[in-house]
């Protein structure tokens, strides 16, 4: 999993605690797809022992994204089966204090596909992510969920460790998960446990709570718990 | 045919020679390494270099080549390729430094991801685009002002060693976990 800089690592370490098979980008803005294209590449569908695939995931922005915008021009001329990429689109730049992006003005969804990825879907609802996440971590990649959501923000802190160190963490894992088909230690599992997505409530929730769920949604989808 | 016109065909069979001698060379260097993953940018000198991989012997089976849209992609994307383990190798001109250098200083320098890049010199000698020097004869103080380790291949070193020195140049790079960056003067200079 490929995180983007900002609130988008910090919450998604608030809620789902730090796990090895996070690789945290601190300051690359806009090159967050492009860390998890070469991962792709890189991994192929070559997965642990077991047998099972791979899949990379990257979270990132509206911002960021618009950014590196090429980058779904090279994703898609390439496709790479095992990327997912979640787009968490609230038009602005929320870390810098909340200036507007273009997002509200572009379909990325159409954009992604008319640069020839396998699949792209908007995503409004809570019910409408557990469904595209599990159709995106099934399906035959590259795949782009555009997850449309408020400001809202969870209280998180600066992440601030040595960037050495987070390679080097997460390099670890993916050698671990080569070497054996048992669970490493501190992987993905390690820190919470709640329940598959499917079963997370949708309704009559507050923003804060529905992007706790969109984290949880997310950090604990079967691929990522393996 | 005049005896200037003569001297003058003389002069580009010469720089046509030199371009191709070194072309081999740089070729031969990044064959030694093998890289998995060839990323390049369009380059009128790096004209015999990128057919070599994307059309030529050097497009062969297992390896991906591809073309990135902008250096600073090919950086990111050669980052996730170096942590899954892989080989990349990123061939461009200089004149894209500029684009590079956030991404750059972001991800594998600060992540201590090694990083090979094979970059032509433009606009010194022999250049015959009229404003192209304007950012490639700062390649070197942009690189120093970056911290980026870099080494130059140009008429001082024999062309025979060119080859051993990418490799070493390779080594380097994951023996110092950073970015290395070749820079090859194709022009004759």
């Amino acid at each position: 999993m490929v995180l983007s800089l900002g609130g988008i690592s910090r919450e998604m370490l608030a809620v789902a605690g730090r796990k090895g098979n996070q690789f945290i980008s601190l300051d690359a803005m806009g090159q967050t797809i492009s860390v998890a294209l070469g991962l792709a590449l890189g991994l192929g569908r070559r997965g642990p022992k077991d047998g099972s695939a791979d899949k990379v995931i990257a979270i990132e922005g509206d911002g960021s994204l618009l950014m590196g915008l090429s980058v779904l021009s090279t994703v898609g001329h390439l496709k790479p089966a095992g990327l997912v990429v979640y787009v968490l689109d609230n038009g602005v730049y929320l870390a810098t204090g909340g200036q507007p992006t273009a997002s509200a003005d572009i379909d990325l969804v159409a954009v992604a596909k008319g640069c020839n990825w396998s699949g792209a879907r908007d995503v409004r609802t809570a019910g409408e992510l557990a469904a595209a996440t599990e159709w995106a971590l099934t399906a035959e990649g590259p795949n782009l969920i555009r997850v449309h959501i408020g400001t809202a923000q969870l209280p998180a802190e600066y992440f601030l460790e040595d960037p050495a160190i987070l390679a080097e963490d997460f390099r670890r894992w993916l050698r671990s998960r080569e070497t054996t088909t048992a669970e490493p230690s501190g992987s993905a599992d390690a820190v919470v446990s709640v329940p598959p997505p499917a079963k997370i409530p949708v309704r009559g929730v507050s923003n804060s709570k529905r992007k706790r769920i969109l984290w949880l949604c997310i950090a604990l989808s079967p691929h990522q718990r393996r | 045919m005049s005896g200037g016109s003569a001297v003058a065909e003389d002069k580009r069979e010469t720089d046509q020679s030199i371009l191709e001698r070194r072309s081999e060379a740089i070729i031969s260097g990044i064959e030694a390494i093998d890289p998995d993953h060839v990323l390049h940018l369009a380059s009128s000198t790096l004209k015999i270099v990128l057919s070599h991989f994307i059309e030529g012997p050097g497009a062969r089976p297992g390896r991906r080549v591809f073309a990135m849209p902008r250096e600073e992609e090919g950086v990111a994307i050669a980052a996730g390729l170096e942590l899954a383990g892989a080989r990349p190798v990123l061939i461009f001109q200089d004149n894209g430094i500029g684009n590079l250098l956030t991404a750059l200083l972001t991800l594998p320098q600060p992540y201590h991801l090694p990083l090979l890049a094979v970059v032509s010199r433009r606009g010194g000698l022999g250049e015959y685009n009229s404003m192209i020097h304007t950012i490639s004869e700062r390649t070197e103080a942009l690189l120093d002002a970056a911290g980026i380790r870099w080494f130059q291949l140009d008429v001082r070193t024999p062309v025979e060693r060119w080859a051993a020195e990418i490799k070493r140049a390779w080594a380097f790079a994951r023996a110092t976990h950073r970015p290395v960056f070749v820079l090859v003067n194709l022009m004759g200079s």
